[in-house]
């Protein structure tokens, strides 16, 4: 029988549990909620657009701040020591609490649907836009957790974890920037990999299959360095 | 870890005993699959801890020095966790369950969070995780730390008890608790197993001084670092 339902429980009990989530859960909806308001009266358009953009700048803030614990927590409290001499795989490990952590966001993310709602039943909005924003926001979010989950497996102490996962976001988000400075060839290369270039398409109601692979292949190249660091120690 | 080569039999208790920093744990984390050996061959019921990781794992129970637990879980629900993640089946996890509880004497505390508990009941939990799944190999790594004497005592009887089921191999570096509980006696200095031998020959306070002769053959000497 497999152990990941077992694990991705336990771990989706435990942030749950800590009131973290929930604090974290609450701050990004108030921001976001206040945005929105503030948006909505000041424009009067019927669109999402902006919030999205707000809702991925402020994920890549919050995301590992739920992340940062995964591992850091259990390497520290010897707790992956017991884990890891239980069989247990480690791919196993890192994808629980990559699913775990991906849950509390999308949770996040879920709840201003409502404000989809109140664009639909006050006007016409898009709606393509919008499932299409959403979508980027969930391939963001798998993202940016799997690279906090990562950096969590590589150290012992939650906050450099945390601070080591804001900073790469960061960068790769605003990669794009950067890419204006350098010659075509590199440019190119630093725009292709800039979070901000990859997530504006789905921001904005557009979905090419490139974008989609490339979340899916830092995802899951960050995810590999996860177990592989898990596999050292 | 160099020249280390131990086997041991069901139903057998052997101290791995040694002075602080001498491998013990080093050992016990190897055998439990933590730590790689970069060579050599660790078995557990016919399974290669590296290449048959899962199989060989799901025939250890191991309880770290440090007692690690999750703290934030009460004690029933932290053994179903472990039980289930050892592989038990739903339908056979509530009488495992109960059986460890009983064997342990856990029944007042399984509602209690373990973080709310003595460090003679989490130990105790500790145990009663490691045998569940009804391992064929116990690992206790300095398991007596921080107990006091009454829990001592309950934990040697336990250990006592738990031998007629499963081989445990116990480290310490307290010669006394090695002495009561153990078969075989295994000496280890700077991560060299120097000598395996039972202990039903020796005599009160033999150990210690079989000990003590053991430990200062090898013993780097005072000016050139070399062996005496």
């Amino acid at each position: 029988m497999s152990r990941f339902p077992i694990l991705v429980d336990k771990e989706i009990r435990a942030l749950f549990l800590s009131p973290i989530a929930w604090i974290l859960i609450a701050v990004f909806l108030f921001l976001m909620g206040y945005s929105f308001t503030l948006t909505l009266f000041s424009t009067s358009a019927a669109t999402l657009v902006h919030i999205f953009f707000q809702a991925a700048g402020l994920l890549l803030l919050l995301v590992p701040i739920i992340t940062m614990r995964s591992f850091a927590e259990e390497r520290k409290a010897g707790t992956l020591e017991l884990l890891l001499t239980a069989p247990v795989r480690e791919g196993e490990l890192v994808l629980a609490k990559f699913v775990a952590s991906l849950v509390v966001v999308v949770v996040m993310i879920a709840a201003t649907g409502a404000y989809a709602g109140v664009l639909g039943w006050f006007g016409t909005p898009d709606w393509g836009a919008i499932y299409g924003g959403y979508l980027g926001l969930v391939l963001l979010a798998a993202t940016l957790v799997a690279i906090g989950v990562m950096f969590s497996a590589m150290t012992s102490n939650q906050v450099i974890g945390a601070i080591l996962a804001i900073g790469v976001s960061f960068l790769m988000w605003t990669l794009d920037s950067l890419a204006q400075l350098l010659p075509t060839g590199l440019e190119r290369v630093f725009i292709s990999l800039s979070l901000l270039a990859r997530f504006t398409p789905f921001a904005t109601g557009a979905m090419y299959a490139s974008d989609f692979a490339f979340f899916i292949t830092v995802t899951a190249l960050a995810l590999f360095v996860a177990v592989r660091a898990l596999a050292r120690r | 870890m160099d020249s280390f080569d131990l086997v041991l039999s069901r139903n057998e208790v052997v101290g791995l005993l040694g002075p602080n920093g001498s491998g013990k744990s080093t050992i016990l984390r190897m055998i439990a699959g933590y730590l790689q050996p970069t060579t050599g061959l660790v078995r557990v019921a016919g399974f290669d801890v590296v290449r048959q990781g899962l199989e060989a794992r799901s025939r250890i129970g191991y309880v770290p020095e440090d007692v690690p637990l999750y703290t934030a879980m009460r004690t029933r629900e932290f053994l179903s966790f472990m039980g289930r993640v050892r592989g038990l089946p739903r339908t056979d996890l509530g009488p495992a369950l109960d059986a460890v509880v009983e064997r342990l004497s856990l029944q007042r505390v399984q509602s209690t969070l373990i973080g709310k508990l003595s460090r003679g009941f989490r130990q105790r939990v500790a145990i009663a995780q490691a045998l569940l799944g009804r391992p064929a190999l116990l690992l206790l790594d300095e398991p007596t730390n921080g107990l006091d004497p009454r829990q001592i005592i309950e934990l040697r009887e336990t250990i006592r008890l738990l031998a007629g089921e499963v081989a445990i191999l116990v480290s310490s570096h307290v010669l006394a608790e090695i002495e009561r509980v153990a078969d075989r006696a295994a000496i280890l200095l700077d991560g060299r197993l120097l000598d395996v031998f039972p202990l039903d020959g020796v005599p009160p306070g033999g150990l210690e001084e079989t000990f003590l002769r053991l430990t200062a053959d090898e013993a780097p000497g005072p000016s050139a670092g070399g062996r005496a």
